[in-house]
């Protein structure tokens, strides 16, 4: 069985890694915040800095942050595209057709990308440099103080470690079921659109028929060992802020001022 | 004695119109499922319940636990009645369970956070929890796995994490619910030693729900249930001994106590309470000793003993005995079962490798040179540990993998020379994987079944015809054929899932483990419907099985596979021969052959290895017998 990457994890131990996954979490967001503050280039110059410098740190592969763009690569064009040919402006640079560019449009098209691309990296760095399970429990830390207007933080975070614990098993299941199908002569390749959807409800039926039968013992076993939903539990990883966390949050003030600044001038 | 620490009183349970047992079938409203129980088991006990499927050991089971409240009548735990609501979560803490399935009662991503969530649950402080997660880690042996992904874990270990969620509990009994069903013998060997210890050395109290005799003959006490109902209540050795009682109720004995007392009903003096291959040694060791040494000159002197038809006449009543056997089982040795005329191969692989995900950094070299061939009419059997590329094996014979070096010949033809092999083959070669029945999908078993034709755009009357003889051969009566295939028994649903590949007509037939998880009937069933369908049809079958016994009593040829290479091959005989062998690559020789290995140890001249009970009975009784006289 070929193993499955789940999320996209790249384990290493770098100062980064060890930080404590609620600060990443808060950081990040304050991050991207800071990118719709940022009106000027040396705005964005400082925020490149402070994503070049945590990618160093974390001993990422470039190539690893730079995948993470494939995902948007089409709306990173069309909003670069969009800004450069119909932004209006006075500074005209070269008209071809009914194609006219300005200088504006370039600025304007140029930061729009940066700012895009610096919130892929920023948040795939995120992603990267923790364990999908210390994400979860980040999110639960940052939905807590919402428990007052009932949003059931501890429930929500239960819920996404769950999926994160069953979707190797479900892929593999998946797997399986798709090759007994194809023994049988089933073709999930050839054909049309509607071919193709109707030669997936044999997949899918036994799919969601395990999904929920495991659910169902996985609640029993929940049950027998205690789990109550609405009752206090106790956790036994507690996060301490540590000293580099603290140096951490030192240096993305500093990074975060110094943006704030580039506004002011 | 202090209070015990499980007593029921009259429990009776009925399934409600709504309710069901989740991952068997509905149960039909008002269903008894225990009718009038009553069990005490004392702390620090080992109780295995046994009982063919529905005989109610499971929901006894989730009793103890508080998933399920009687009835009517009284259920107590550690004196707590389980009726009492405030008892509740006391009673789960004290009595943790552990199921069936290993991957579906882990919780988290990360191995001690999972076994943290009980301790987590009943508000244990943290650094009391981070104690208990290591004690409970180090207790199933899997300190060294505390911060990995349950995912990568074998289905053994996976299992002993779930024990250790349950220890970090601090329960004083521990419910398993079948726990090895779906494990292969070495997981089932970790989890078993792993239960023992914690009843030997730490006084736990363990109740083993199981299908295997061989589990059930460690425990202290076994208790037998049939309809809802107590049926056998007692000591290994004397429920075991009740052999015929066993099977009526669709269990059987260990095979060692079947042959003891298959010998002693024939006059040779020997205990029949035995239950361990040891045991069974010592005894006949000893009853033999006596004569051994002065009699073994005589033996391989006289022919006779090897040949013992030809006495036949000159036995007395206790031969009638001895001849039911002969025709019961054929003769050992003498190959019954293959065609061996056929001399033209089903399948042939030469120097085949497969590597999975080649270029990658998850690239995983899955086999490696094999070459094997099949021969037409025969009937395989593939063994191997979990990962030793069994399964990669046969999903190249029916070319749902394609391999990355080597060629296969399905009937003489390489299936990737084109394309319209490739398909041909797919219809050709029917691969049953292991629980197939949760490939299911249709509304109708019919429909179900009709699948595989109807995707070869066979006519509506062919696909008829092929999906009624298909569910005949498996016995499937016309009663269910418009049944939803969810509301049968799981016996019942594997059948239908085989027939759903019958249907296509293969030649050659591959199966995954096709009694896996199924109760003693169940898996005789399933095997004798397999070894109908090869005699009468002739097709070749190659079965993978973790279980030696089914392997020995079936097969004509073996395929032992290791690290991705072929181990050994040849008859059961040559495979079988040296069980120490197998054992270093986490295989076993089937319980007669070790019976007979160990003996031939001690220096006992038997001339041949049987493989089933009824030939060892016979062997042993031949060489018995004399010394007696």
């Amino acid at each position: 069985m070929p193993r499955i990457a789940i999320g996209q994890y790249y384990p290493a131990s770098s100062p980064i890694h060890s930080l404590d996954p609620r600060l990443k979490l808060i950081c990040s967001f304050l991050f991207i915040i800071m990118l719709f503050v940022i009106t000027s280039a040396p705005g964005y110059v400082v925020a490149a800095g402070f994503v070049a410098l945590s990618v160093k740190i974390s001993t990422v592969p470039f190539s690893f942050i730079l995948r993470s763009l494939r995902a948007i690569f089409i709306l990173l064009l069309f909003t670069v595209a969009l800004n450069m040919f119909f932004m209006p402006g006075e500074d005209l640079v070269f008209s071809f057709g009914f194609i006219t560019v300005y200088m504006e449009g370039i600025i304007r098209a140029a930061m729009m990308g940066s700012r895009l691309i610096l919130l892929i990296f920023s948040s795939s760095l995120l992603t990267l440099t923790t364990p999908p399970i210390e994400l979860t429990g980040a999110i639960e830390f940052v939905l807590t103080p919402l428990k007052k207007i009932r949003v059931p933080a501890a429930e929500i975070a239960m819920m996404m470690t769950i999926a994160l614990r069953f979707i190797p098993t479900l892929v593999e299941e998946m797997d399986k079921i798709m090759k007994a199908q194809k023994a049988r002569g089933a073709d999930f390749e050839t054909g049309g659109l509607i071919k193709k959807a109707k030669s997936l409800i044999p997949l899918l039926i036994p799919l969601f028929i395990s999904a929920f039968r495991r659910a169902d013992e996985l609640a029993m076993a929940m049950e027998a060992r205690c789990y109550r939903p609405d009752a206090r539990r106790t956790r036994m990883k507690i996060h301490r802020m540590a000293r580099r966390d603290f140096a951490a949050l030192g240096v993305a003030g500093l990074f975060f001022g110094m943006i704030l600044m580039t506004r002011m001038l | 004695m202090s209070k015990p620490m499980i007593e029921t009183n009259d429990l009776i349970f009925e399934y409600r119109a709504t309710s069901f047992e989740p991952g068997s079938n509905v149960q039909p409203d008002g269903f008894t499922a225990l009718n009038g129980v009553n069990i005490t088991v004392e702390q620090g006990e080992f109780v295995a319940v046994l009982g063919h499927n529905g005989s109610g050991k499971s929901t006894f089971a989730k009793h103890i636990n508080v998933l399920l409240r009687p009835s009517s009548g009284k259920v107590h735990v550690d004196g707590l009645d389980t009726a009492d609501d405030a008892n509740v979560w006391l009673i789960r803490q004290h009595a943790g369970m552990v199921f069936q399935n290993p991957d579906n009662q882990l919780i988290a991503t990360i191995v001690e956070d999972d076994v943290a969530f009980g301790p987590e649950n009943l508000c244990v402080e943290s650094e009391q929890i981070r104690q208990r997660v290591d004690w409970a880690l180090g207790a199933v042996d899997m300190a060294e796995a505390k911060r990995r992904p349950p995912h990568l874990l074998s289905g053994g270990q996976k299992q002993r994490i779930a024990i250790a969620g349950i220890l970090a509990m601090r329960p004083a009994c521990i419910v398993l619910d079948e726990p090895t069903a779906m494990l292969d013998p070495i997981g089932r060997r970790e989890v078993m030693r792993t239960i023992s210890r914690l009843n030997r050395e730490d006084g736990m109290t363990i109740v083993l729900i199981t299908h295997y005799m061989d589990e059930a003959a460690q425990a202290d006490r076994v208790i037998v249930m049939e309809k809802g109902s107590v049926m056998m209540d007692g000591a290994p050795a004397q429920v075991f001994t009740q052999i015929e009682r066993l099977r009526e109720l669709g269990l059987e004995a260990p095979q060692t106590t079947e042959v003891c007392s298959g010998l002693a009903k024939l006059g040779i003096p020997i205990d029949t309470d035995i239950l361990t291959i040891e045991e069974m040694v010592e005894a006949i060791d000893l009853s033999g000793n006596h004569g051994v040494s002065d009699l073994r000159g005589n033996f391989s002197q006289g022919k006779e003993l090897t040949t013992p038809r030809t006495r036949s006449g000159s036995l007395g009543e206790s031969d009638d005995e001895l001849r039911k056997i002969d025709r019961k089982d054929g003769i050992a040795g003498l190959p019954v079962r293959s065609n061996m005329q056929g001399q033209e191969t089903a399948i042939e692989c030469k120097g085949l490798g497969h590597t999975y995900s080649p270029g990658t950094p998850f690239a995983k070299r899955a086999l490696d040179n094999i070459t094997l061939s099949v021969e037409k009419g025969s009937f395989v059997g593939l063994i191997g540990h979990t990962g030793s590329g069994k399964s990669t094996l046969i999903q190249h014979f029916n070319a749902l993998l394609a391999p990355s070096e080597g060629t296969i010949l399905i009937n003489g033809r390489d299936i990737h020379a084109d394309k319209k092999i490739l398909r041909e083959t797919r219809q050709n070669v029917g691969l049953v994987f292991q629980y197939p029945e949760h490939q299911l999908f249709e509304v109708t078993v019919y429909k179900d079944v009709a699948f595989g034709p109807e995707n070869m755009g066979l006519p509506k009357d062919d696909v008829d015809a092929r999906v009624r003889k298909a569910l005949s051969l498996v016995n499937i009566g016309e009663e269910h054929f418009e049944k939803s295939p969810f509301e049968l028994s799981g016996g019942q649903k594997r059948r239908v899932a085989i027939a759903g590949v019958l249907a296509m007509q293969p030649s050659i037939l591959i199966l995954d483990e096709p009694t896996a998880g199924l109760d003693p009937r169940g898996r005789n069933t399933i095997l004798s419907t397999i070894k109908n369908m090869h005699d009468e049809l002739g097709i070749t079958v190659v079965l993978v099985s973790h279980s030696m016994e089914d392997i020995a009593k079936y097969v004509s040829k073996i395929i032992v596979m290791h690290d991705g290479t072929i181990f050994k091959q040849g008859t059961r005989e040559e495979v079988f021969a040296d069980a120490k062998a197998l054992e270093n690559i986490g295989l076993n020789a089937p319980a007669m052959s070790r019976l007979f290995q160990e003996l031939r140890a001690r220096g006992l001249d038997l001339p041949q290895t049987p493989f089933t009970t009824e030939d060892a009975t016979r062997i042993l009784y031949q060489y018995l017998k004399p010394l007696g006289d």
